[in-house]
Formats: structure tokens, sequence, C-alpha cells
């Protein structure tokens, strides 16, 4: 757990806004933003998300804990905890769409910088251990009692990890005249859609999930052209040229359950057609398990690290893949060079988001 | 960005706990199970589709329908109760018709499935702001041309005994039915007004600093300049009058000193639903003066509503602010222009020239 006071102002915090605020001091000082340096804190707003909040909080009084301040204590005062220690001043919000939180979180933060609202947002997701959502899940059938294996022939669901991502977004136009140094990435497109459909199955003919991603693709300028191949992995690999406009590479959602991982694969060969057997999947979730309202912020900074770096690093092995959810699966490095990467993050509730990252310098 | 799509309301319900029966309010079969936020929110949808007259929803496709609701606290005390079980019985006892809800987003998923919500369908959290964060985030999702109609509100269940706040519990839903002005009146409908909000956040130790209440009047300020009621300008009745929903901390009372003395202050509970039933108080009391509504939390999250009845739109004070918002909301769209591609431009064009399509031309 990050160091910090667990009661600032005496407002205390769960393990979600410790970690939230633990992940936004890296990724500010990384942004040369510590201490706001050279912005206006008007104009910095945060938006991270979680699907439990400081839930832990609670549970620990219910079992016999300390009892805390007899003030009411809100559960999701992650995003708040961010602000106070940044000392933001500009729109501050929790989203808590599940384990698409943290891919909307992000889709608001461009938005919100589109709008004029915001010209530096601090985004992304935190997850911590609750009881209670643990216990749910597993009364769901939900949770692999082995480990998380998403696409695997013998998956049995999911296992919840914890952490937070977040990531610094700014327009380039900004991040240029305060002379940033080091850009890992430009969000290109964002697709919204929701199943309406069931409250925990997704809808398995895809149709919402695909109209999320293919309207990502769409605005980044980013549809694989029809009937050519989609990731730029040969030889002949040419950055920003033959392969311009093509999909490098997909951050699946991607849990461990059963029907999650076929819908989304299936989907993913509709949308990517004959590109798709040449489209390497990075199946984060099988590294660091499920992490929730965070799993978006990690599957996106995993993507703009991708594209930083030009490689896409090895996949957990799983084991034999389910036949249904036959995908490329890389368990070596590979070097990918096509301009763009494609990041999905489903809900419960049927929400889906997925967000497409552009390689981009300063 | 689209701030020409002239979002109205056209449809409000509102529902309070006491007294509420499911089976009278939304049916007698299929709602037994469903938790008392998620009934109070179907019910207070019902009510102000109902309201809105035929064809609110349904003159668009459900891909262009949309919800975005508020809470803090639809699920404490289902997560008290959840709790208790496994840690006296075990979570092989949990409900699994009710194990679904351990996650918040579920409280709006029924929603969306009896409407056919394609578009998204958003859970905002954020302490006692929530509620005006989702009319706030969904109006801007509108615009952006991420659907064509929003159901939005706020939606509270009392937290259980004994829980700190207990005793300032909020209990019921509003919602309201946004669509662009054009559209209701092409079928005739009624709209009561307009609803816009910017949100910010006060640093708690700086709330509680010697400058906290002139921080808080600047940012306040900012707000209203953002939603075309600049500080000092002209207006005929004098600045529109303030309901102020704040609590006692630090934050809170900055935020009541900073305000004029034309400010009605409402005790805040422990949720984010009293603003939201502010708000729909303001849009059905008819052609009276343009109101404000103010909400801030101890955590930081702070908000401001100008609700603008219809009597009002006529007004030419009300049509300066208008123009006043679009001219500034214009401006910051050009200056953010530069940084999107113009494949992003087109999308959005493309997005929002459907939905006007759908519209016929409205």
């Amino acid at each position: 757990m990050p160091a910090g006071p667990e009661e600032p102002g005496g407002l205390p915090l769960g393990r979600a806004s410790r970690l939230a605020v633990g992940a936004a001091r890296e990724a500010v000082a990384d942004a040369g933003l510590t201490g706001l340096a050279g912005v206006d804190p008007r104009r910095v707003a945060v938006a991270v998300s979680s699907g439990m909040g400081d839930s832990d909080l609670h549970e620990r009084r219910r079992a016999g804990g300390p009892a805390g301040p007899d003030r009411w204590a809100p559960v999701f005062p992650v995003a708040s905890a961010v602000g106070a220690w940044l000392g933001a001043q500009g729109a501050n919000t929790c989203l808590s769409n599940a384990c698409a939180a943290s891919g909307y979180a992000l889709s608001l933060a461009a938005d919100l910088i589109r709008s004029g609202e915001a010209d530096v947002v601090v985004a992304g997701g935190s997850e911590a251990y609750s009881r209670v959502g643990l216990a749910c899940f597993n009364r769901l059938g939900a949770i692999d009692p082995e480990r998380c294996r998403p696409f695997a022939a013998d998956r049995r669901g999911t296992v919840f990890g914890e952490g937070a991502a977040v990531l610094v977004l700014e327009s380039a136009e900004h991040a240029r005249r305060r002379g940033v140094k080091t850009v890992y990435a430009r969000l290109a497109g964002t697709g919204w859609s929701c199943d309406a459909h069931h409250a925990t199955a997704p809808e398995p003919g895809g149709a919402q999930i695909e109209r999320a991603m293919r309207e990502a693709l769409r605005e980044a300028g980013a549809l694989p052209d029809p009937g050519t191949a989609g990731a730029a992995t040969g030889p002949g690999a040419v950055p920003g040229g033959a392969e311009a406009g093509r999909l490098g590479f997909v951050v699946p959602h991607g849990t461990g359950t059963e029907l999650n991982d076929v819908v989304e694969v299936r989907t993913l060969a509709a949308v990517l057609g004959a590109a798709a057997p040449l489209t390497p999947l990075y199946s984060l979730k099988a590294l660091l398990g499920h992490t929730g309202g965070a799993a978006g912020a990690f599957a996106a900074l995993a993507a703009a690290l991708v594209l930083h770096h030009g490689t896409l690093p090895p996949n957990v092995p799983v084991g034999a893949l389910d036949p249904e959810c036959e995908a490329p699966l890389p368990t070596a490095p590979t070097p990918v060079t096509a301009p763009y990467g494609l990041v999905n993050a489903y809900a419960f509730g049927g929400n889906n988001v997925s967000l497409v990252l552009q390689g981009a310098a300063a | 960005m689209n701030p020409g799509v002239n979002l109205v309301v056209s449809g409000v319900g509102t529902v309070r706990a006491e007294g509420f029966d499911f089976r009278t309010a939304l049916g007698p079969r299929g709602y037994k199970y469903l938790p008392p936020a998620s009934q109070f929110f179907l019910a207070a949808a019902k009510r102000a589709l109902a309201d809105a007259g035929p064809r609110s929803l349904e003159a668009v496709d459900p891909e262009r329908r949309a919800a975005a609701v508020g809470t803090n606290s639809a699920a404490a005390s289902l997560h008290d109760a959840m709790d208790r079980t496994v840690i006296e019985t075990g979570a092989a006892e949990l409900s699994p018709a009710t194990a679904p809800y351990f996650s918040i987003n579920l409280f709006g998923s029924r929603l969306a499935t009896e409407h056919h919500l394609k578009g998204f369908n958003l859970t905002f959290t954020s302490p006692r702001v929530a509620g005006l964060e989702a009319l706030q985030n969904g109006g801007r999702a509108l615009a952006a041309g991420r659907a064509r109609r929003l159901l939005a509100g706020a939606t509270e269940q009392a937290l259980a005994e004994g829980e700190p706040g207990a005793d300032t519990s909020e209990a019921g839903a509003v919602a309201l039915v946004l669509e662009p002005a054009a559209a209701v009146a092409a079928r005739g409908g009624r709209a009561y007004g307009t609803v816009a909000v910017r949100s910010f956040f006060l640093p708690p130790a700086l709330a509680a600093s010697e400058g906290g209440a002139e921080r808080a009047r600047a940012l306040i300020e900012d707000a209203l300049d953002a939603l075309g009621h600049p500080a000092g300008s002209p207006a005929p009745d004098g600045p529109p009058p303030v309901t102020a929903v704040l609590d006692g901390s630090p934050v809170g009372r900055a935020v009541a000193a900073a305000l004029g003395e034309r400010t009605e202050h409402v005790p805040a509970g422990a949720g984010c639903l009293e603003p939201v039933a502010r708000v729909a108080a303001a849009l059905a009391g008819g052609a009276g003066p343009a109101r404000v509504v103010v909400t801030a939390a101890a955590e930081g999250n702070a908000a401001v509503c100008l609700v603008t009845p219809a009597g009002r739109a006529g007004t030419q004070a009300a049509a300066q602010a208008a123009a006043r918002s679009e001219t500034r909301a214009e401006r910051e769209a050009a200056a953010q222009s530069e940084t999107r591609a113009g494949t992003r431009a087109a999308a959005r064009a493309e997005r929002q020239a459907a939905a006007r399509a759908e519209e016929g031309g409205g």
C-alpha cells in the first residue's frame, strides 16, 4: 500500500482511495506536473473510477474493526482523494460502471478536454479487495478457484486483482505548450454502448460490443481494410507507411468467464475480418487478475506502453485455448509497428466501452 | 461537441420512499427481488416518461437512447446485510437474486433493459454531486452525439440503522427526460426548461483555510460564467436565487459563506438525491425565475446547476444567457479544435448528422 495519510483532513481513506493516490502520484510526477507546476488548478480535472470504492472501510467496521468517525462516510471518495491530494479544482468525478468504469473515465476525460472544461485530466481507476464483492461473485459461480486464465479451455471464471492505474490526459497542443518531453500515446477513438439485455450475462450475439468497437475504430480512423492483415508484426511492416490505418493489437476485456470470452473473440473476428487471426491479443487479466473498476485503465495504460515501446509483452500461458476462443496470444515478446491498439472493457449491466490508442510522440 | 443540441427537460418523475409500493408503482410481477433504490429509479423514470408523453423515447432507435444515474448509497444497506450474512453464516447463504447488486451500476441496469437504452448507461457515485453529475455528463455525451435521448437523475436508499450518517439518510429517486427542444416541439410535447451543470472541486484543506470562502466564491463564479450567468451581468431581476444543499463540513461552510443573500439553505443528507430533487422542483414550479442549485460534500466535490424554466427561455435575459453560453462553448471548442484529427471531427460530424437525420432535421 502506498505511503500516505489514511485520514487527510479527518476524512478516512480506504484501500481503493489510497491506491488511487499512489498511482496518481506516479502519473503526475511522470507528466512533470508535481505540485501542478505551471497549470491553473481550476483547469485540472480528476476522473478516477471504482466499482467497490472504499467498501473495505465499512467492512472492517462490521467485522469489529475501528468504528471510524461518526459522520457519513460515502463509499466512493476515490476521485475526491486524488483531487484533495493534488489540489486539482476542476471537475472531479467517480464513475462506477463496474468493470467498464475506468474505460469510461478515460473517455470522459477526453470529453472534458474536448468540451473545453479542462486542460488536464488525471484519469483512471482503482479497485481493492471487498469481502462483499468477492462473496457475491463467488455466489454467482464466477470465480475460478485456480487462477485467471482468459480464453483457456478449462477456465472456470475470473480471479480478482487489486490496484490502481492512472494516466494524465491533455490535448496535444497543451502538452506542446508546456514542453512535455514524453508522450506515450494518443487517445484516438472511443465507443460506448449498453447491451440492455441482462443484469450479469453478456448479450450472446455481441451486437453492442461490436458497435462500441466499430465506433472507436471509426473515430480513430483505424478500421482494418477488408481482406487485409491487421497486425504489423511481419518484417515488412512500416510505421505510418503501408501499414497505416491498421490495428496492431487488442487488449481484450477477457475475464476468464465462460460466455464473455467467447462473445468477445467471436465479435473481434467479425470486426477485424481477415485481420483477426493476425492481430495479437495481450490478455492482461491473466497477469494481474481482474481489477474490476481499474481494469479498463490498466488495459489502456498497457496499450499506451505497447505503442510507446513498440513491443507486445509475452502473454501469460493459460494452457490449451477454448476452440471457441481461438485468437493469437503470443507468449513471446512481439514487435508492434502498426499505429493503433484497441482496448475493450465490459461490465455487469451490459456496459461496454472501447478505446483506440494511437502511437504518438512529443 | 455540439453545443447547439439545446437539450430540454420534457418529463419529470419523483418517488419518495415513504408509502412506496412497488406493486402499485411498477406492477405486481417481476420487481419483488429488485433492491429498493432500483425500484425507486424505475418508478421515477416511468413517471417521467409518462409525463413526457408518447414517443419521447420511442422516436429514436434504442442505440440512441441512454441513461445516467447518480447514487451514493443505493447499495449501502444491501452491502451491510450481505456482509453480515457472510460474516455470521457464510457466503453460501447469499441470495443469488440479490448477489449481482453488490455492483452499484446494477441499480440502473433494469432501467436499460426495460426501455432498451443501448446508447449508454452510466452510474456516477461522487459524494453528494453524483446526481447533478449524471445531468452534466449525460448532457455532454448527448452533445458529443453519443445518443439523442437521456433519462437522468438520482436514486438513494436509506443507510442501515446505526451506520454513521443514517440519521440523515435519503431514500427515493428523481428522474428527468432530456431531449432536443426541436424534438419536443415536433411531437407537441411540453418543455419544462433547461438544466446546465458545472462541477468543480474545493480541496478540503483549502476550504478550511482562511481563504476558503474566497476560493469557493471564485469557483462558483467560474461555474456560473461557464453556464452563461457571469457575475455582474445585467439581469432584470438581479442575480438568480440560489438553493444551497450543504452540510456543516469545512467545504460546506466555505461554499455557504461564498453565496449571496438570496440563498435558500437546505441541509444536505447522506446522498446525492436532494440537489436533483431541488432541480426537479425548480423545473416543475413553472415559469418562475431561473434558479441556481449548489451542492458540495465534505470530500470537496461541488456542483452548480442553472435551472431555466421554459417560461423564462423566451425572455431577453435567458436568451442572452443562452447565447453567451453557446458562444463560450463554441470558443472553447474552437480553442481545442486544432487538437482533433480530421477523422475524429468527421466521425463526430457523421454521428451528429445521423442524429439529426433521426430527428427529421430537428
